[in-house]
Parts: C-alpha cells; structure tokens; sequence
C-alpha cells in the first residue's frame, strides 16, 4: 500500500533471488535477469503489470539466453512456492496450466519490449579479472584476511535491485564495487601513495572518481531502501 | 477486436511493412520469403521462427541465432536488420508469428553451383573461398560455431560480397572446459566431419573447416562430393577419399563413442588429391583442401592458416566476382534450382532423393 515504484521492484528482486537461489542460477543468468525485469518497467507503469510474473519470466528468459537451461515448469513451481510460502506446492491442473501460458506469452511481450536485443554486459567479467590482478598487489596474509573479493561480488550482487544496471558502465560498476569495499575494512591498495595512476585507472582508464562516487552513491541507496523493510 | 486494430506497438513492427515478393527457400527451420519494404523499397529476406514447442515459449534455437546474429556484426556474415510479427487474429488464435528480417542477397552457392551457365574463375574461386574463410575466422574468434556449414547456406550478393547465413544450428564453444557436452546431431550429413560421425560431443571449430573443404571441392565438382545416404554410408564415403580412420593418422579416435559400433573400412588408400586433381588442376587449391579434409580435427587446418596458405596468395589473385554476376540477372536459389546432378567421381551411388533423405535433416534438439 502507497508503496513507491522503487520499494515494489526492490521486493520483486529480491523475490527473484531468492527463486534463483533455489533454481541454483548461476550469477551472470541472474544479473541478466534483473536487467531485463528493470528495462521491461523502465518502459511500462507497475501498475498495469503483475511484476512477479514478469520478475518470474525474466528467469526464465535469462536462462535461455544466458544458455543455463530451466525447465519451465521447475521456475513456475520455484517461482510459485517462493511467492506463497504457506501454500501447499503447485500441483498439474488449471492454476499451472494458466501460469505457464501467462509465461508463454510474457515471454514474448518482454522479448518485444527488448526489441529481441538479447546481448547483455555485465560488470562480472570485468570484476573477476580486476580482482585476481588486485590479488597479486597485496601481501598474501592480508589478501586472505579481509573478504574483499567475496563483499565486491556481493556488493555487486545487490546492485541489481534497483535500475542502475541499464544505465551504467559495467567497468566503472565492477571499479567501484571494489572501492567500496576496500572502503569497508578501511583497506588501501598497497604503494597507492607512490603510484603515478590510482589503482582504477589501471584497470579501467576512461573511469573518474567522480563517476566511482556517483556508483557507489546509487548502491547505498539500495540499502537505504533495504532498511525501510525491516523498520516499516 | 477492432478497437485493439489500431494499437501500435512500438517495439515489433509488422510484417505487413514488407511485401512478399516470393518464397525462396524451406528447410527444416521454416520458410523464407524474398520480400520489399514498403517504404524503403529494400530487399530483405524473411525467415519464418516455428513456434513448435508453444509449451517451453520463445524457441531457444531462434533466440540463439538472434543472439548470435546481434553480437556477428562482419562483412562476410548475413546481417540481421530486425524481427517483426504478424497481427494477432482469431485465426491464428490470437498468436504472432514472428519473422527474422535479414539484408537481402541475391544468390546462394547451391543455386549458383547447380546454374551450368555460371562459371567461377581460379581467381573468382579464390575470391570465394577467402571470403568463405575470411567469415569462418570472424564468428571462429568470437567463440561461435555454425555447425552447418553446407553451400545452400553460403550467399552471394550481386556485388560479389559472401555471406555466411543461417546460424540456426550455430552456439557459443568454450575453449578451456573439457568435457563438455554438445549435441553430435548436426551438420547437414554430406558434410558432416568424421569426428561428428563417430559421435564426438566435445567438438570445436574444426567442424567447420571440415564443411569448407566439402564446399571448396564443390567450387570445382559442382555437386557435393561425399553423399552418403547413412552415417554409416558417410563414413564409409570419407574413408574411401581421406583414407582408412585409424588411431595411426588419428590419435584418440579409438576413444570416440561410435569407433566400434560404426564399421570402418580398412586398408583404404588417402586419394584427396588423387580423385580431385582431374577437376582442380591448382598445386595450392589441392594442398589446402588436403588440409582441409584432414581426418584428425586436432590437425585439420585453422582458418588463420587457411587464408595464409599460398593458395591465396599466388597468381591468379583473388578477383572480384561482379562482372560475373552482373551477366546472370536472376536470383539463384538452391530451393529455385532444378535437382543437382551427381559428380562422375560416385557413379556406383543411388541419385540423391530431393528433400525425402531423413538424413540430410538434423534434429534441432539443444
């Protein structure tokens, strides 16, 4: 009730994890997922939409073109119990058979919304080879010490529970989750003071502070989000 | 219904922008249609999506090649311009179809191949066969395999430009990971490759290679040069061109699936060169399709090779195909072309049965 677009997607994608989680998607499926649900209501209201059939279908979708196959049933009944907790599993009959067509043709509605532009860059990529080159600057014992590694993919993670994802660079996005969470456990990247090009720019050249901050900013409101969850 | 008649949607145009001039192919994928864009007046060609499995939604293997497609943006490979869709009636129960709309070319290698009027040039061949390796080496670095190289796939504009088309069978490959998994139900079976027949599943591109050597035979025979009727009949046709498949020329093959369910002739004489030298006279176009038709994939030629090879690179060069296209003013079509006749090379062979050979089709499975 008088939820704000925001708070709604913010449920959904969780909701979506969590369904991912059971389906054991891997992570770049699951980001591709959440890229698509965000586009779909960048261009349509929430309200004329149910967004967890959408939500629902993007998994599907995403693994067809992530090539990480679900059944479509397994994603309905995941889907399904993820939704009603209380309620007994899906069983065949009605209920099914009029999700799966509703899914049948979200499928299509949302390939079309995409104008069937399928190809998706994500930050993983990015932040895995940033990350093993960052691995090698530190001394072995610190590296090992603070989880820098696994709080960035988790950073990034979150990330995809608002919209940011359509409209930033993927490379700035994988920078930043990093600098975040070196900034977390207070950490520096070892000889940073004695270095001509902050460690960033070694990795990606074309990304300014300026634009890490403004990423950075973008994911804090995230969880800005996430606490009026649990106080509301 | 009429007030949804005038409903735009802005994402999936209609397919009543174009005209549908003709049908000019069908295959197992579908039909496609030479059609003209009404207000541009561009040539395009339609291929229809067959929604076969409504149950699993949107056919994985036609997001494939959209995807593909999107991400294969070269010269020498067919250019996807955008999908549209039908309206929705109660005739077709209120379901779209939905239509891949690709730049138009004007030929097919088979179409052009069966015309006894066209005839290629050492240097027009070259041309071909570079253009032909030239896109095999763009998709092959970008970690996709065509897994259905056939000259009915390989278009020609009038302009000469070769692209290679329907990447219906098409899928990303890994390099590193062993011991993956790929379906071994592809390739068109005149040119599918030796280790596909014998059942291999974690394959690469050499497939591919193995199908440029059967087309690049072809430039010269006319016809495809190994028609087997049966798998087991194409190995048997295979061995008796590249010679006996043994561990000896073959390391490994004995650990393929199929090595000893499949019977393989023995004691056959390697006669590439041999049987080929009546129809291609060039030193260098019979070393490379030697290469080519290698029967260990592991030592089959690769495309950055191929295109070094001195064939290419010795008189006559490579030259434009234009002027030889501008004299045949139609389409050249396999679907429009009379049967292709079979190469003197094979008279001990049953005629090829147009469309009714099972084997020709591949399932579509992923």
């Amino acid at each position: 009730m008088g939820d704000s677009e925001g708070r709604v997607h913010f449920r959904v994608v969780r909701f979506m994890h969590e369904a991912a989680l059971r389906l054991h998607m891997k992570s770049v499926p699951l980001a591709t997922a959440c890229f698509i649900y965000h586009k779909f209501f960048r261009e349509y209201a929430v309200k004329d939409f149910d967004p967890y059939l959408i939500g629902s279908t993007s998994i599907y979708l995403a693994g067809k073109v992530e090539e990480e196959h679900l059944k479509m049933r397994d994603v309905i009944n995941v889907c399904y119990k993820t939704l009603h907790r209380r309620k007994a599993p899906l069983e065949i009959g009605d209920t099914y058979t009029a999700l799966q067509e509703s899914m049948a043709s979200c499928e299509l509605l949302i390939l079309r919304c995409l104008k069937f532009q399928v190809v998706f860059v994500h930050p993983h990529k990015y932040l895995l080879h940033y990350l093993k080159s960052l691995q090698s600057w530190f001394h072995r014992r610190e590296w090992e010490e603070t989880p820098i590694a696994s709080t960035a993919w988790a950073l990034l993670r979150d990330s995809y529970h608002s919209s940011m994802c359509l409209h930033s660079n993927p490379e700035h996005v994988a920078v930043a989750v990093i600098y975040l969470a070196l900034q977390c456990y207070g950490v520096e990247v070892p000889y940073s003071k004695y270095a001509d090009t902050p460690w960033w720019k070694a990795f990606c050249e074309d990304v300014t502070l300026d634009a890490i901050k403004a990423i950075i900013k973008d994911i804090l409101t995230t969880y800005d989000v996430e606490i009026t969850f649990s106080t509301s | 219904m009429s007030k949804y008649d005038d409903l735009k949607f802005p994402f999936c145009e209609d397919e009543s922008k174009f005209e549908k001039l003709a049908k000019i192919g069908q295959g197992t994928f579908g039909e496609v249609f030479k059609a003209r864009d009404r207000k541009t007046k561009r040539l395009v060609a339609m291929k229809k999506v067959l929604m076969e499995n409504e149950k699993e939604g949107f056919p994985i293997t036609a997001l494939r090649e959209i995807k593909i497609l999107q991400l294969l943006k070269n010269e020498n490979v067919v250019n996807l311009l955008e999908i549209c869709r039908t309206k929705v009636t109660p005739y077709n129960r209120f379901k779209s179809t939905f239509y891949l709309v690709f730049e138009f070319c004007e030929h097919d290698l088979a179409g052009l191949l069966s015309n006894v009027n066209v005839k290629f040039t050492l240097g027009e061949i070259k041309k071909v066969m570079q253009q032909l390796l030239n896109g095999l080496y763009f998709i092959h670095s970008n970690k996709i395999l065509h897994r259905d190289m056939k000259a009915a796939n390989i278009l020609i504009t009038k302009n000469g430009v070769l692209k290679l088309a329907d990447f219906g069978l098409a899928r990303a490959f890994s390099v590193s990971s062993k011991g993956l998994r790929y379906t071994n139900r592809v390739v068109t079976l005149w040119y599918r490759p030796p280790e596909l027949l014998l059942g291999e599943r974690n394959y690469g591109p050499a497939i591919d290679q193995w199908g440029a050597g059967c087309i690049m035979a072809e430039m010269w025979t006319r016809s495809p040069i190994m028609q087997g009727n049966t798998e087991q009949h194409q190995l048997q046709l295979i061995s008796q061109l590249c010679g006996s498949i043994t561990p000896e020329v073959w390391p490994g093959v004995e650990k393929l699936e199929l090595y000893d369910k499949l019977e393989l002739p023995k004691g056959q004489k390697r006669k590439v060169k041999e049987r080929l030298k009546h129809y291609m006279k060039d030193q260098y176009a019979l070393d490379l399709l030697d290469r080519l038709l290698c029967l260990d994939p592991v030592k089959r030629i690769d495309t950055d090779s191929a295109l070094n090879h001195d064939f290419f690179w010795n008189d006559p060069m490579p030259c434009d195909l234009t002027p030889m296209l501008s004299r045949h003013g139609t389409s050249m079509f396999e679907y429009l072309a009379p049967p292709r006749r079979r190469v003197a090379a094979h008279p001990h062979q049953p005629p090829p049965k147009q469309q009714a050979n099972p084997d020709q089709h591949f399932e579509r499975i992923f």
